[in-house]
């Protein structure tokens, strides 16, 4: 990989536009959202909100990313294909991956954030977990599951171990559709994370303004959401190594 | 040393994948130095009778092994058997090339650093070790200025001498080779099995075929395997020419296969 690559390209993108969100709510943001909730106050911006929050977001994404990374390893690399157990984590999964995710969102706004009227780490972890886990550990499958056999076998009849394998060769080749994974987890929580405070929004105000500011806000966040997320993805299938041969 | 000159031997070797039985009472000699080709219609145990040897079966899991195998006049499945040493000795090669995603300068190193502690080859050292393992397969002058380049966008035949060449610095004594030259041309097959002919008194080969011809060409012992039971093990010529068994004698005059 040289510095041209595409995917330094990326990277760069996000960190971009990360600055870019982050300056825009230092500058537009409010402070104390928790006690406007709490106090049911009106006016509530839905972008500073999630802002708001996004930084409480990073190391628990971070946190839940590497969980749900090392738990697909596990499955596909130490776990026989062949035994129920596998059978069964898997279809979970895929339950899970398939609930959409404004059920998960609702859950978590009405059920720990209503209930509990705060909006705590706990219910953040929770619905995080929730919507992102699944998306990742099905994603990452696939990319394992994308890195050919034979390459596999060359390592192990080198004398490779089962790290060394991983690590050398399972990983850097999964990366990018790993990677896109990830990328398209994060855009799921963003674009619920805006449709959560839509209807958060109605819950407490009026639906004037929900319209005036909810919906245009939100749908704002979805487009841009989409198109970074295929924007991504498009630069890394280009880098992924699975077109040779 | 004073070897008994067989590089393997095996022992009613029976392998199971579940229910299926694979190999059945397998009791083979396999001289040190030669090339044997193992030949047999598709499904009579060829190739997992091969992988047995470096044990790379099972990582299929539900395999069931019985038997012995001697590899040097060790058991391989004894308990303190280490894997690492044993894939050491016994190199493989594919079916399909399959060079590691990564140049070709670290294709030939990558077996060895796994096998030397971290860090402990020097530069010279390394660039020594590609270019003799390079030359001994006839890549070197082709690829000297392509040492960067990544090994999967190499030509077929150049691949599958890389991957011969990937086995050497790690000074293997017994190369596998499962189908080696079906993915490849006529010219890269006759590339790699003049390249066998040049190795073949270093080291030992066990090639699986399903071309006769090459099987005649190329090896000097055969071995004819028939639903999972070796059925004739001897001599190429003798094989081919008056063979014992009626069975033999059917796929080697191709009356069927």
């Amino acid at each position: 990989m040289n510095r041209s690559d595409p995917i330094y390209n990326t990277i760069a993108l996000v960190i971009l536009t990360i600055i870019f969100v982050l300056f825009w709510n230092f500058t537009t943001g409010t402070s104390d959202v928790e006690g406007r909730i709490a106090s049911n106050e009106v006016v509530m911006d839905s972008l500073s909100i999630i802002y708001e929050h996004f930084y409480r977001m990073i190391p628990i994404f971070f946190t839940v990313v590497l969980f749900s990374l090392a738990i697909t390893f596990f499955l596909e690399e130490w776990i026989p294909q062949q035994s129920w157990q596998y059978r069964i984590i898997e279809r979970i999964i895929a339950i899970l991956a398939s609930i959409p995710s404004l059920v998960y969102g609702i859950l978590g706004a009405y059920l720990l954030v209503i209930q509990s009227d705060r909006i705590s780490y706990l219910t953040l972890i929770v619905t995080v977990v929730l919507l992102v886990v699944p998306v990742i550990i099905q994603s990452t499958q696939m990319a394992i599951q994308g890195v050919d056999i034979p390459v596999r076998e060359a390592a192990y009849a080198l004398g490779a171990n089962r790290w060394r394998v991983i690590a050398d060769h399972v990983l850097p080749n999964a990366f990018p559709v790993i990677l896109g994974g990830i990328f398209i987890a994060i855009s799921r929580v963003l674009a619920i994370a805006a449709l959560i405070i839509v209807v958060y929004e109605w819950k407490i105000t009026q639906l004037q303004s929900m319209i005036s500011f909810g919906i245009s806000k939100s749908v704002v966040i979805l487009l841009s959401s989409a198109l970074i997320s295929s924007i991504f993805s498009s630069f890394l299938h280009k880098n992924s190594d699975y077109r040779t041969n | 040393m004073e070897t008994n000159n067989f590089s393997i031997e095996t022992e009613n070797l029976s392998l199971w994948y579940g229910d299926f039985q694979a190999l059945i009472d397998v009791s083979v000699n396999i001289p040190e130095g030669k090339i044997t080709g193992l030949i047999g219609p598709s499904g009579c145990g060829k190739t997992t009778l091969l992988r047995c040897f470096n044990r790379v079966n099972e990582r299929y899991g539900n395999v069931t092994t019985k038997g012995q195998i001697k590899i040097l006049g060790k058991n391989i499945y004894d308990e303190d058997v280490s894997l690492l040493e044993l894939r050491k000795t016994v190199g493989m090669v594919f079916q399909r090339p399959n060079p590691l995603p990564i140049s070709v300068y670290d294709n030939i190193l990558f077996g060895l650093r796994i096998h030397s502690p971290f860090r402990s080859l020097t530069r010279t050292q390394s660039d020594e070790i590609v270019e003799d393992a390079l030359t001994s397969v006839f890549l070197w002058e082709d690829l000297k200025d392509k040492l960067k380049t990544r090994a999967t966008s190499l030509q077929l035949e150049q691949q599958q001498k890389l991957c011969i060449a990937r086995l050497l610095p790690l000074k293997p004594t017994i190369i596998l080779m499962d189908e080696p030259c079906s993915a490849l041309d006529a010219k890269g097959t006759l590339a790699v099995e003049e390249l066998m002919g040049v190795l073949s008194g270093t080291y030992t080969f066990l090639i699986v075929t399903h071309n006769m011809a090459q099987a005649k060409r190329i090896s000097d012992e055969c071995i004819y395997m028939f639903l999972g039971e070796l059925i004739e093990h001897r001599e190429t010529q003798a094989l081919f020419e008056n063979p014992e068994h009626p069975k033999t004698a059917d796929y080697v005059q191709m009356r069927y296969g």
